[in-house]
């Protein structure tokens, strides 16, 4: 399998009926790298990542996966390549996870050629990635919630795609599960070179996961580079509207971004 | 149900955990399959036996091949139970797998096609041809067959503006059912009192009105679909995980959509076409097959509960009460009370995911 697939947004619009979200956006995703994707609310962030997951089609400009538009590729073909979690995904009733991680194969598997041993190796290093290969059995609905992200990420891993796109993939969880889901995601990329891709809300562990970070605001870019570099108060100011401290997280040594609110601070 | 002989990996001879639940599920699922099949076969027999003159197992087995040394056996069997008892399998199963389709198609116990107006388009079209046109027989199946499908593709049209949700679907088929209703009663109170007469008979459904010309269509469109079942099933398989995740496999959830409805529509149609509108089947074939078989889920399961339920409502139908009923009356009569018990009890769906 082939590690090096770039992934370049060039000039991309993108919106929905009148409104445009995401306004003439262009920047390359780092091959093999986490990346973070940041912004208030209704800064076109999940629309960014939407428009990279081909669910929406551009309005201008286009997603480039190794250099050709991704519109022009096969649906199946992309959807070997790229991944997506999307923000809440459903289910049908009662699915065990099992069922849920097979579903995982379907751009692998032609009308007639089903359930091939590749497949069920990629099921089964799925379910051992994620530590979700005692809950095969299990109902979907009855896990806990970091349990169930764990079991849709083994979907999108069942996949074996280069490039995985996550909205969101920490909200609605605990923290512990937060860090756990993150955790997850660096041992894939670390083992794998799978790039990733992530809306994060969560600022903090954006700064100690990503080793990319793209900041948006109104629809286009406002800043992005590495964490330590471009994560200072003012560029949190500027972005979020938040006046704030930044200081050096004292474990992973990354940004570690401090509110300053009107109340309970310290001037 | 085939089972799949797989060559062994070359490289790692310990297979998972998965792949070793994933065949004992397979194997779970063809064995309940097999015992509804036989369940079937037994309903199948004993529906040919019972009747104003009971015939036993080996004159009813030679009275079909036509061998008996009996004639009134021969004559018994081949033209008065023969069809009923061929046209419940055939409606049954293809009302059990149009129904469990269009449900999990919609994400939703109660999208069935009686309740999302696909079967009043069948009956209002049937009605509309029998009271203005004097239709019969296939030319009155071909004339369900377009009301049905007319009516999905309607139901698609007015939902699908402004996204694709389960919910949409099944407002705009309540709707559409309701209104497929008026239009075949307002049909039916202008009609002659012996036309009437006879699109009532047909409304209510029985497997007993079923012609043979209409069954062999019904035959062949379940013969057709057969083979296409593990294709829709695939399809469905992503679409049940939302249009987003759908379209992030590669598949194309909006044509995907229009085929497995298709081919839904269909399938109710040709049976609502042979037998008329034998209320409930489809809704309660889906959900009772998901039960027998616990985990997991199977079409072909789904097609052999209907047949049951149809098999056991038309056998008490004729011969439990004192006066012989349509088939429909029977399921109706059980399926009202299990859409109460859905929405009151069955219905709190649980949030996966």
């Amino acid at each position: 399998m082939t590690r090096d697939h770039t992934l370049e947004i060039d000039h991309l619009s993108l919106g929905y009926g009148e409104r445009t979200v995401v306004d003439d956006v262009s920047t390359i995703i780092p091959p093999g790298r986490i990346t973070a994707i940041i912004g208030a609310n209704a800064s076109g962030k999940s629309t960014l990542l939407r428009g990279v997951a081909r669910l929406l089609q551009p309005r201008m400009g286009a997603v480039l996966l190794d250099g050709s538009p991704i519109t022009d590729l096969s649906p199946n073909a992309a959807a070997r390549v790229i991944g997506l979690l999307p923000q809440s995904p459903s289910a049908p009733d009662g699915i065990t996870v099992g069922d849920l991680v097979g579903r995982g194969r379907y751009p692998h598997q032609g009308w007639f050629r089903r359930w091939s041993a590749d497949d069920e190796r990629a099921v089964d290093r799925a379910l051992a990635a994620t530590g979700t290969s005692d809950l095969v059995g299990r109902r979907l609905a009855e896990l806990s919630g970091g349990q169930r992200q764990r079991a849709w990420i083994a979907m999108a891993l069942a996949q074996e795609t280069d490039v995985l796109l996550l909205d969101e993939p920490t909200t609605f969880l605990d923290l512990n599960h937060q860090v756990e889901v993150l955790d997850l995601l660096v041992d894939l990329n670390h083992e794998h070179g799978t790039t990733i891709v992530m809306v994060l809300h969560e600022l903090n562990l954006a700064c100690r996961y990503a080793d990319h970070l793209i900041a948006m605001q109104r629809g286009r870019v406002a800043v992005e580079g590495r964490p330590a570099d471009v994560v200072d108060a003012a560029m949190i100011e500027e972005v979020f509207e938040l006046p704030c401290e930044v200081v050096v997280d004292p474990r992973s040594g990354t940004p570690l971004v401090v509110p300053l609110g009107r109340h309970r601070v310290s001037s | 149900m085939t089972t799949l002989t797989r060559v062994a990996a070359p490289t790692d001879s310990g297979r998972g955990a998965w792949a070793a639940g994933h065949r004992a599920e397979r194997a779970r699922v063809v064995l309940i399959c097999s015992v509804l099949a036989a369940l079937a076969l037994a309903l199948f027999m004993v529906s040919m036996m019972l009747g104003s003159y009971f015939l036993n197992l080996w004159q009813v087995v030679t009275g079909a091949l036509g061998v008996s040394t009996e004639p009134s056996a021969v004559f018994v069997v081949r033209e008065l139970r023969l069809p009923r008892a061929l046209a419940a399998i055939l409606v049954g199963f293809a009302l059990g797998v149009s129904g469990t389709l269009f449900q999990r198609l919609l994400g939703n116990p109660l999208a069935s096609p009686d309740i999302l107006g696909v079967s009043s388009g069948a009956g209002a079209a049937a009605v509309a041809g029998i009271v203005f046109f004097g239709l019969a027989g296939l030319s009155l199946a071909a004339v369900a067959v377009v009301g049905a499908t007319a009516t999905a593709a309607a139901m698609m049209l007015i939902a699908a503006r402004g996204g694709l949700s389960g919910y949409r679907f099944i407002l705009v088929g309540i709707g559409l059912a309701a209104m497929l209703g008026s239009a075949g009663s307002w049909i039916l109170s202008r009609a002659e009192v012996a036309d009437a007469r006879e699109a009532t008979t047909w409304l209510i459904g029985s497997v007993g009105m079923a012609e043979p010309a209409e069954l062999t269509v019904l035959a062949i469109g379940i013969a057709a679909l057969l083979p296409c079942v593990s294709l829709l099933t695939r399809r469905l398989r992503a679409l049940e995980l939302g249009d987003d995740s759908a379209r992030s496999l590669g598949a194309s959830p909006m044509r995907d959509r229009i085929i497995v409805m298709s081919a839904a529509s269909v399938l109710v149609a040709l049976a609502t076409a042979a037998s008329g509108p034998i209320a409930f089947v489809a809704l309660m074939a889906g959900p009772i097959a998901a039960a027998a078989i616990g985990r997991g889920q199977s079409v072909i399961a789904s097609g052999l509960v209907g047949v049951l339920i149809v098999q056991v409502a038309d056998i008490a139908a004729q011969h439990a009460l004192p006066v012989p009923l349509s088939t429909g009356v029977v399921t109706g009569f059980i399926g009202a009370p299990y859409i109460v018990w859905l929405i009151v009890g069955g219905n709190r769906k649980e949030t996966a995911g």
